[in-house]
């Protein structure tokens, strides 16, 4: 906003309000850099995979790489606000310029936000890819998740069949989503996961668990009467306990 | 009124009380019931009974054919059809006729009757959207009744389910007309100078439809709801109550009346506007209720097309949507979003514009740039049909395609950033002259910008793999459209309010229920994104009890909300009633709306005018 000061007079940027705008700014900046993640870190629930960990951390992220914007607006409201006010039901005088365009300010802020916008995409597509790849992992174990109205269910390769979910922590695991009725949406929320259950396709999601423990599966697509109660646990336990259980769970089924 | 009305072959008196005069709102209703009752006797009677392939084909049938009965009984009653049938039988309506129903010299009488002057529409729409959001409300309100307390509220699941389709579908309906409503039909002729709509007609039919679509809405309360959130996605909707037939048909007339609308305040703006208002003069507020109607042209035929196809999988066993016939819920979905998010635009676009609009006003300063204005208005229609599919990152449909609508959605944020960058410039060091429209500039600011950041949390691909269908998303959306839609267009009606009812908005109420509601805005919503963070998805009738105090918070905010709705709906009705009358400018701002008497005569202007200069020639000039 160079154009409103005439040259004669003092630098743009030693008049009074650009200072207090830019002062506010940088507090701002930081105050909704921080608080930003803070909220997310603290309301998101403690990460049960890579996965979970890189969402937490783009969050992160994006509200550091949203603060300075935001500041900058809030800013230069609070400046306003706070410079010239007039109550009463006659306008105030008119403005003491008639400035309705600052090519460089145009230009400035579109660069900016155009930046700002590769910035995310970029960092977006690089966990977007690394979650890709973990599609392809050749060890990991192979799940048929159904959701029906309104439970899940589990089969594994070996023709165990579980109502509740387990997986070996430190194995990719990749689920093959699918529906019996109408639309679910299959989310580990601990994991940061979710697959949509179409009937009549089957889609795939992967995850790798890094800790041992109970997390949550809820349905997350309006699917009916039930939809709300259509949760269960996750259960992430040691390779070997695995093994066991899944050994437990086929023999189980095989019994006629 | 245009030269259609002059047409010298009309001229000619009528000895007999033309049948116009006879038809209003109560012959609409009666006609409409009574076409809804034969046909619905009727296909009882004389449908073939069906082959046990569903359950509910036959009623579905007679469902929609007696809701379509109803429809074309209520255009027929209200008079939608009279002037197209005098006009193919070769006597088109007279001027007197014409007149007539512009509403001449009629009194309160023109509000119920098919009466085609903008002022009157814009009055009715005004009226409409208020009822449409003091139900949406009630039924918020139910919503966050229920879910104050966690495990199971005291609504059954059905109903609490329909309500929050209800809630959802009638919201959107309320927000799409808010602004291009009441401002679009009835300020945006006057500001830019015309005397009436380009289709005076069409702009009584697209209001008209508004009320024929309501009765199916209604009544699908009654025949089990709409039990499967305002998206409707199928198969849900294939297996949802008769109920669902309501929410299709009302769909259907909705879309008519948003491309009737379009189609009309397109024109007009194009057309019409005064000698002199070249583009670079026209205010900003054209701009935005021109692309938000012109983005419902796409949109909206999309979004009739899906619900047809929903109705035929429901009544006739077509299965555009059913896997098993060879159909796909992915088709549904596309269509649906393809609506989908242009809408959310077309909402928020002219709200944004309106407050731009009374942003030099009340800083006595001009608009700064203008142009990046009109770019970033343009940007974002242009865009906006290009990103639907980010709905759908998890749906499974296309994984391929992610990446690119993440790239089409994040650059959205560049059109958006220039409507902020005209707002905080036209702000800066501009005389603040402190009313709540200006208030309602910051708290626009302030909620957009939320809305805005959080979108971009969303956009991303693997945070929406947690986000997505989760309270977040709700709260982000209410952000959008109602911390910053709702805030203008509610700026807009007080702004406008003198030269709509001829009456000053109360000051004093005005404040007050700006303060609740964005106080109460903000403690609902952040409730609401805790919750949603911590994973609790969205729609659910119950939850956990991790999730108490948010949805404590979220409850109590709203309970805020409406009670400052409350005080606004008491400052609209007393000052509209008994308010300070209104001086001709009140505001002393620089647009043509201003420059018309209070009450407005029928057709605004005597001579038409010129117009010389861009219309934010606020300030003081530089010696």
């Amino acid at each position: 906003m160079t154009d409103l000061m005439p040259p004669t007079k003092n630098k743009w940027w030693k008049s009074r309000d650009v200072r207090k705008t830019f002062i506010l700014w940088v507090i701002l900046t930081a105050g909704i850099g921080i608080f930003g993640s803070q909220f997310h870190l603290l309301a998101m629930p403690e990460p049960a995979s890579e996965v979970m960990s890189g969402v937490i951390g783009l969050m992160s992220l994006f509200s550091w790489a949203a603060a300075p914007v935001a500041a900058l607006v809030f800013a230069i409201c609070i400046t306003a606000l706070t410079t010239t006010r007039h109550y009463g039901d006659t306008p105030p005088p008119e403005a003491d310029h008639q400035i309705s365009n600052s090519p460089r300010a145009n230009a400035t802020w579109i660069s900016v936000s155009a930046l700002l916008c590769l910035f995310a995409l970029v960092v977006g597509l690089v966990v977007f890819q690394k979650e890709g790849d973990a599609v392809l992992e050749e060890n990991a174990i192979h799940v048929n998740v159904v959701g029906q109205q309104w439970a899940w269910n589990y089969d594994y390769p070996n023709g165990a069949r579980s109502e509740t979910l387990y997986l070996p922590v430190g194995v990719p695991a990749i689920f093959h989503v699918t529906s019996k009725d109408v639309k679910h949406s299959f989310w580990v929320v601990e994991m940061g996961i979710k697959m949509d259950a179409n009937p009549g396709y089957s889609t795939e999601t992967a995850v790798t668990p890094n800790k041992i423990g109970v997390f949550n599966v809820r349905c997350a697509e309006l699917c009916g009467l039930l939809h709300a109660y259509m949760q269960n646990k996750v259960h992430v336990v040691s390779k070997a306990d695995f093994e066991k259980w899944l050994d437990d769970r086929s023999t189980l089924e095989a019994r006629p | 009124m245009t030269a259609t009305m002059n047409h010298p072959a009309a001229a000619a008196g009528k000895s007999r009380k033309p049948i116009i005069e006879h038809l209003n709102i109560v012959t609409a209703f009666a006609l409409g019931a009574i076409s809804a009752f034969v046909v619905w006797r009727l296909a009882l009677q004389f449908l073939p009974e069906d082959s046990e392939v569903r359950l509910f084909t036959r009623e579905d049938k007679i469902t929609l054919l007696s809701m379509i009965a109803w429809f074309v009984g209520f255009m027929t009653g209200i008079g939608a059809l009279v002037a197209p049938f005098r006009w193919v039988m070769g006597k088109d309506l007279s001027h007197e006729e014409n007149m007539f129903l512009a509403g001449k010299d009629m009194g309160i009488k023109r509000y119920f009757r098919y009466t085609t002057d903008h002022k009157v529409v814009g009055i009715q729409y005004l009226v409409i959207t208020m009822v449409i959001f003091g139900i949406g409300g009630i039924l918020a309100m139910l919503i966050r009744a229920n879910l104050g307390t966690p495990e199971g509220g005291w609504i059954h699941p059905q109903a609490y389910n329909s309500i929050v389709g209800t809630h959802g579908i009638i919201m959107i309906v309320g927000t799409i007309i808010m602004v291009t409503g009441p401002i679009g039909n009835f300020i945006m002729p006057i500001m830019i100078g015309a005397r009436d709509m380009a289709f005076p007609r069409l702009n009584a039919l697209s209001f008209w439809l508004i009320v024929a679509a309501a009765v199916p809405l209604i009544w699908a309360q009654f025949i089990g709801g709409i039990s499967t959130g305002w998206s409707a996605y199928n198969p849900l909707a294939g297996q949802a109550p008769l109920g669902m037939n309501g929410y299709i048909m009302f769909i259907c007339i909705f879309a008519l009346s948003t491309m009737v609308a379009g189609a009309n305040i397109t024109t007009t703006v194009v057309r019409m506007r005064a000698k002199g208002m070249t583009w670079n003069r026209t205010p900003i507020l054209i701009y935005g209720i021109v692309a938000s109607v012109a983005l419902a042209l796409p949109a909206f035929p999309v979004f009739f097309l899906s619900q047809v196809m929903s109705g035929m999988d429901r009544a006739l066993d077509t299965s555009f949507y059913n896997p098993a016939g060879g159909g796909s819920g992915w088709l549904y979905e596309n269509l649906f979003w393809i609506m989908g998010h242009p809408e959310v635009y077309v909402i928020l676009i002219p709200a944004v514009a309106a407050l731009m609009e009374m942003a030099p006003v009340f800083t006595r300063r001009p608009l700064f740039s203008f142009n990046v204005a009109v770019m970033g208005i343009a940007g974002i229609s242009g865009l906006s049909v290009l990103v639907w599919a980010h709905h759908m990152y998890i749906s499974g449909w296309a994984p391929l395609l992610n990446a690119p609508f993440m790239l089409t959605t994040e650059l959205i944020s560049i059109p958006t950033g220039m409507l902020f960058l005209v707002l905080v410039g036209t702000l800066w060091r501009g005389r603040l002259w402190m009313t709540m429209p200006t208030m309602s500039i910051f708290a626009l600011l302030w909620n957009f910008m939320i809305g805005g950041v959080t979108g971009i949390y969303l956009s991303d691909v693997p945070a929406d793999a947690f986000l997505h269908g989760s309270m977040y998303v709700t709260a982000h959306f209410h952000y959008t459209l109602m911390g910053a839609g709702l805030t203008g267009a509610i700026a807009a009606i007080v702004f406008w309010f003198p030269k709509m009812t001829g009456r000053m908005f109360d000051k004093r109420l005005s404040w007050v229920s700006f303060w609740m509601v964005q106080i109460g805005f903000n403690v609902t919503f952040a409730g609401m994104f805790i919750v949603g963070l911590q994973g609790q998805p969205r729609r659910v009738e119950a939850y956990p009890a991790l999730f108490n105090q948010g949805n404590l918070v979220t409850s109590l905010g709203a309970a805020v909300i409406m009670s400052g709705m409350l005080v606004l709906l008491y400052g609209v009705i007393s000052s509209w009633r008994n308010g300070v009358k209104a001086p001709m400018n009140p505001w002393h701002a620089k647009t043509l709306e201003w420059t018309v008497p209070n009450p407005i005569p029928l057709e605004n202007f005597d001579v038409l005018p010129t117009v010389t200069s861009d219309p934010y020639g606020y300030g003081k000039e530089k010696k």
